[in-house]
């Protein structure tokens, strides 16, 4: 009998892309009856003692199947890949090419995170506009740019709606949230990046992620830190 | 079968020094690959960015990984990439019993913060000659904060290795990060005694041995890092 998730507990913080790549990967595994609680960030919910107890970091996705905690996004989308392998679409293929092209897909998105969140978002997020270096965000706009032309590459190498071509994976899973965090903060993807665009509008029209959307981003408006890209 | 062939058809594009390579090749000795084609490149010399890595890698970096006309580059993707497709080659490197396959899951993904608190954030930047006192103050106090969870899970696993008695793909991820940390001067004891005594043990297994970076044997390494524990 097919598990449904109802022993999974999951903490998660709206807007938190970590937490939404496991939410779509519970919704495509077809555990949605995972219980979900959510915590607010500026309240500090997540250094709560009952998180903490869970996951000494105080961060989440913080995640239990039954007695087995599993803290990281990937490792605990990758643990219910595998555990959970003859239900819902095989998120990982077992075609060697295709396993490794999502495998790569997958491990190259913390780059595009650091060039984005890192080195851009969280500066504009935490300085004063008069603490920021210009010439250095300038730059760091520039190698985002750079990096989003490859992945618009990688769309078209792969010839279809997704990371790997016709099939939804693992790699559309942890890429796709942090692509919709970029759009949220006002990056637009047409026209310099047709097939982005494309997969944009494609991906966020999937079940899984539409039933796991941030619903903080239905009610409100991001800030335009990249409307200038 | 590949594996019948102890890794021939494959071809790993490395340097010396370098954790993400390091981890490649040792999850290669550990699933008995050790004889795959191995081209030892030259960071001095920028040869990462040779037409024959760029056509491979468009990034320009290593590890950059052939197995037939299959390309796959980023070291968690081929670590995983190699050890689910010869599963029953060497040492199982990922348990297939749930509670134990979530850990090393989890230890492993803790890996990459690790390395960007020690390295990305900190000893990287040494590298680069970009140093300001102050800030490193701040950023050695993050690192040591890191240092003692792990400490914490050493001695709560009670065994060798992260997860216990057994080599898991955690200590392929974890240990070649620690050890260029040591490199560059992390004195681990006594302020962290079982974090000391995983160094000396995983420095001896085989897998390891072998790999070692050639050019640490006989030299010197930094001293930057010192004063962290």
């Amino acid at each position: 009998m097919a598990d449904t998730g109802k022993d999974m507990l999951l903490y998660w913080g709206s807007g938190s892309f970590p937490c939404w790549r496991v939410m779509i990967v519970l919704e495509e595994k077809g555990l949605s009856d995972c219980e979900k609680k959510l915590i607010s960030f500026s309240d500090k919910g997540h250094k709560s003692d009952e998180i903490l107890k869970l996951n000494p970091r105080g961060q989440v996705p913080t995640f239990k199947c039954g007695d087995i905690i599993i803290n990281e996004s990937f490792a605990a989308c990758l643990y219910l890949e595998d555990t959970y392998k003859s239900q819902g679409p095989p998120l990982i293929p077992s075609e060697p090419a295709r396993k490794a092209n999502v495998l790569q897909r997958m491990f190259e998105e913390p780059t595009l995170t650091k060039k984005a969140r890192d080195d851009i978002l969280l500066l504009y997020m935490t300085k004063k506009p008069e603490e920021l270096d210009q010439e250095k965000m300038t730059k760091s706009k520039a190698a985002l740019k750079e990096e989003l032309a490859l992945w618009e590459g990688y769309l078209v190498k792969a010839g279809g709606t997704y990371l790997d071509g016709g099939e939804f994976t693992m790699a559309d899973a942890i890429f796709f949230p942090s692509l919709a965090i970029l759009v949220r903060c006002g990056l637009k993807l047409a026209p310099t990046f047709p097939k982005l665009a494309a997969y944009y509008d494609a991906v966020s029209k999937r079940p899984s992620v539409e039933k796991s959307w941030p619903p903080h981003f239905r009610d409100t408006e991001g800030k335009p830190y990249l409307a200038d890209l | 079968m590949a594996f019948a062939t102890a890794g021939r058809s494959m071809k790993l594009y490395w340097g010396s020094g370098s954790a993400p390579c390091w981890r490649v090749m040792a999850v290669l000795e550990e699933k008995g690959l050790g004889k795959y084609d191995s081209k030892l490149i030259s960071f001095d010399k920028n040869e990462t960015k040779s037409e024959e890595i760029m056509k491979l890698n468009p990034r320009g970096e290593v590890p950059t990984f052939v197995i037939g006309e299959i390309v796959i580059n980023e070291s968690l993707a081929t670590c995983l990439y190699l050890e689910d497709t010869y599963k029953s080659s060497g040492v199982q490197l990922i348990p297939s019993d749930c509670p134990k396959k979530a850990q090393v899951l989890q230890r492993t993904f803790e890996a990459p913060g690790f390395m960007k608190k020690g390295l990305e954030d900190l000893g990287y930047l040494y590298m680069e000659g970009d140093v300001n006192e102050e800030e490193m103050k701040e950023k050695k106090a993050s690192l040591k904060a890191e240092l003692a969870l792990w400490e914490g899970y050493l001695k709560a696993a009670g065994g060798d290795y992260l997860t216990g008695q057994d080599f898991t793909m955690a200590d392929c991820i974890f240990f070649p990060v620690l050890a260029v940390m040591v490199r560059l001067g992390l004195a681990l004891r006594p302020t962290f005694p079982e974090l000391g005594k995983y160094y000396e043990t995983v420095s001896k297994r085989p897998s390891i041995m072998k790999t070692w970076p050639p050019h640490w044997k006989g030299t010197e390494g930094k001293k930057w890092l010192n004063n962290v524990c």
